[in-house]
């Protein structure tokens, strides 16, 4: 094998990996639930990666929503006793309210 | 003789909440009545104000005050039903009732920043009679374990609604 074979192979070689760790990254978004709960958000404060996908679940009696503050996403309203979820694709950090009861407020970061 | 001592107890704990004992005596289908006419009192005034209210903050707090105690008079009455508990008027809901009653006609005479401040101010002292009684009758009366159970639930909606009621009562006396 010459020089020229054995750098092609490692440069193929590295592409397949790099390709296949990107897949896996890729492959193992997690799932995180927010509750909305006693007239707060908790965790108040959650870091994800980008691809998780985090589902808002109202436990409360009324509706509620979950609002970026500066846009991104906006669940518009979620009633009582269901859910809402959104995959972020953003980096970036998300300061989010309910916008019927603007004291519900927490913070999202993407990694 | 007895009811006329609970509307008495009540309407004290109401009125004043802190010098009062807690009233005695009452059983779940009047509480759930209770719980419903005061939801539904709230909801009358909230609708009166979403259309007559000058500030857009306060209409959206009205319009927040009719979606919210609907979806709790919602859960409330599909949990009396669940449980088979028929909502037992009494003297607390019916004072309830008409002192709704009384307010929502003594804002129909009123327009403008009047209007507003009358209603708002009428809202914090209605979430803290709300408060009051859920603190120290109806939570403690409730013997059925499902409707204590709403009751706590329900607690911290009022408790906001009293906070953001206050907030907007600070900043309209501010505009003034």
């Amino acid at each position: 094998m010459t020089v020229r074979h054995q750098t092609f192979c490692a440069v193929v070689v590295g592409i397949v990996c790099a390709i296949g760790l990107a897949a896996s990254e890729r492959a193992t978004p997690k799932t995180h639930t927010v509750t909305m709960e006693n007239m707060r958000f908790q965790p108040e404060a959650l870091t994800v990666a980008r691809g998780d996908t985090i589902v808002w679940v109202n436990k409360d009696l009324v509706p509620h929503t979950a609002t970026s503050e500066a846009g991104g996403f906006d669940s518009q309203m979620i009633p009582a006793g269901e859910s809402w979820s959104y995959t972020v694709r953003t980096k970036g950090e998300f300061a989010y309210l309910c916008t019927y009861h603007p004291a519900m407020k927490a913070m999202l970061r993407v990694r | 003789m007895k009811l006329s001592a609970i509307t008495v107890a009540f309407a004290g704990l109401l009125f004043f909440p802190v010098a009062s004992a807690p009233a005695q005596g009452i059983n779940d289908a009047q509480i759930a009545s209770i719980v419903v006419t005061a939801n539904q009192v709230d909801i009358d005034a909230g609708k009166l104000a979403a259309s007559r209210a000058t500030s857009e903050e306060v209409k959206t707090f009205a319009r927040l005050m009719v979606t919210d105690h609907t979806g709790v008079n919602k859960t409330a009455t599909d949990l009396a039903a669940k449980l088979k508990v028929t909502p037992q008027d009494n003297p607390t809901s019916q004072s309830l009732k008409a002192d709704g009653d009384k307010s929502v006609a003594h804002l129909k005479t009123l327009k403008g920043a009047a209007f507003d401040k009358a209603y708002i101010d009428r809202e914090v002292v209605y979430h803290q009679q709300v408060i009051d009684a859920l603190d120290k009758t109806l939570i403690s009366g409730a013997t059925n374990e499902e409707l204590k159970a709403l009751l706590v639930k329900v607690r911290p909606a009022f408790v906001a609604h009293l906070e953001h009621a206050k907030r907007l009562q600070a900043s309209i006396s501010t505009a003034r």
